[in-house]
């Protein structure tokens, strides 16, 4: 489910690459500065983009300092630190991380995530407790979520609402209202940029799982969506075997979604780093869809 | 007022030329209709008068002259109902509700009716489209145009679905790429004088 969002390393500026890095960096040392060293194990690139997007958009003047690093103990690293920002991202990255855990448990039954799942609670606990609201509304999609798969929901938009609702509500910042003109316009433009990262997101990770649900027996929206029953049988049918529409039907709704996600991308107005934004959703998840689709061509 | 170069994303001591070209990259940008309908397009309303501010000043007040100051061909105006002279009041309503935002209760209003026109369908395919469905979207708007081929509006709001994406896929693989620079004008003047010279001409003679 994480770590879609990546930037396309290559285009990236050196500069550019460091000040992402900085950002990764400091949310994991956000995640031991609030929880301890174990949750930093489940930290990812999406929350590294929710860390770096909402830096962007909303803080002042980020703080980098040169740290050491435990994973790398020869050279300090720059690292943003002292943000209530990436306390946000950091505490989000805990909470959807478990909320992960827990869905593997249900779905799988997996030991792994039972496991992590014991090791994060405390941090958890400590997360809802903080921001109640939010995680309530965060579990009550992913309730919905729940019904609608066990109901073997066939659209893969009604499938992906849950989860888009999910994350715009993570990338919904608790800003203090300000009276900053960008403040209002972002605030309007956020929700709708954050519903189609969601979005994206979902459908992706639908895509990707395709083959192995076929395999497992597993739901997958897309395959209610578009393969006809009488054809089912559900046994092992290699993916080469899958209609074309479902992937000519999956690289249209990617795309639809990741240009509404351009457009409120330029409807934002950020202090710093739009180009780095701008090369993770113009360059590094076209690149991903891309792989993704092309995948499911391949014979 | 932010800073005009800032708006206009250029460098300080931008010739005209330049400001120019960003100013008309920046107004296609955020036209009207790459927000037809768009539930931020009161953003791009609001962005589109900053540019256009921005680009006055640098202009030297420059005035309306030149600049883009259009307001919106706006999905209001299809209220008139161009569908085959069907002026039902029913779908009428539901219309009102789409422009309203009240997505929900034109849903529920198409849903309790049931009535699988092709007008239903199409407004189907817009109200999916605002909630951001996309494939059920699609769906509904190409049973709508099926049904009813001759409709303007209806194959409109199909063939936008497809030129939004392309938008994107154009825009990204253009991302990042710079603008020539002298560097570029040199070398492609050093290669045009050598072919000149090859075929017998010279293009620049001291070289």
């Amino acid at each position: 489910m994480f770590g879609y969002i990546i930037p396309e390393k290559p285009e990236l500026k050196i500069r550019e690459y460091e000040a992402y890095r900085a950002y990764y960096c400091g949310v994991c040392r956000a995640i031991k500065t609030n929880h301890g060293n174990l949750p930093r194990l489940t930290l990812n690139y999406d929350t590294t983009f929710l860390a770096l997007l909402l830096s962007a958009l909303f803080e002042e003047e980020p703080n980098m300092e040169d740290c050491r690093c435990a994973i790398h103990p020869l050279k300090r690293r720059k690292m943003i630190t002292n943000s209530e920002i990436l306390s946000y991202a950091a505490d989000m990255n805990v909470l959807l991380s478990w909320l992960n855990l827990a869905d593997k448990w249900e779905d799988d039954k997996s030991q792994i995530a039972y496991a992590g799942m014991l090791a994060l609670k405390p941090a958890y606990l400590r997360v809802t407790a903080k921001y109640p609201e939010k995680s309530r509304n965060i579990h009550e999609q992913l309730k919905l979520l729940s019904q609608l798969e066990a109901n073997r929901c066939d659209s893969i938009d009604q499938a992906a609402e849950p989860f888009a609702k999910l994350m715009e509500e993570v990338i919904l910042y608790p800003l203090i209202d300000s009276s900053d003109k960008d403040h209002e316009r972002n605030k309007k433009a956020l929700p709708w940029f954050g519903y189609h990262i969601g979005k994206w997101i979902y459908t992706i990770d639908a895509l990707d799982d395709l083959e192995s649900d076929i395999r497992s027996k597993a739901y997958n929206p897309f395959l209610y969506q578009y393969w006809k029953r009488e054809a089912s049988g559900r046994d092992t049918k290699d993916i080469k075997d899958l209609p074309k529409d479902i992937l000519e039907a999956a690289e249209f709704n990617l795309f639809a979604t990741l240009s509404e996600i351009a457009k409120s991308f330029e409807l934002l107005q950020f202090k710093r780093h739009k180009d780095i934004i701008g090369n993770i959703i113009y360059q590094g998840m076209q690149r991903k869809t891309e792989t993704i689709l092309r995948k499911g061509k391949q014979p | 007022m932010r800073d005009p170069y800032e708006v206009l994303e250029i460098d300080r001591g931008a010739s005209k030329e330049e400001i120019q070209k960003a100013y008309r990259k920046l107004v296609k940008q955020y036209h009207p209709d790459q927000y037809h309908d768009h539930p931020l397009a009161g953003l791009a309303e609001e962005k589109l008068a900053e540019i256009n501010e921005a680009y006055d000043i640098l202009m030297k007040g420059g005035g309306a002259s030149g600049t883009y100051r259009d307001n919106s061909s706006s999905w209001n105006q299809n209220t008139q109902n161009t569908s085959s002279g069907n002026t039902n009041s029913f779908y009428q309503e539901v219309r009102l509700h789409i422009n309203n935002g009240n997505l929900s209760h034109a849903e529920k209003m198409l849903d309790q009716s049931n009535a699988q026109t092709a007008q239903w369908h199409f407004l189907k395919g817009v109200i999916y489209q605002k909630k951001g469905w996309y494939s059920q979207a699609m769906t509904h708007l190409q049973i709508a145009v099926n049904m009813e081929p001759g409709n303007p509006e209806f194959r409109s709001a199909l063939n936008a679905m497809g030129y939004n994406s392309q938008v994107y896929r154009d825009r990204s693989r253009q991302y990042g790429r710079r603008d020539m620079d002298f560097c570029d004008v040199c070398q492609c003047l050093i290669c045009t004088d050598c072919c000149c010279e090859c075929m017998g001409g010279d293009c620049i003679p001291c070289c």
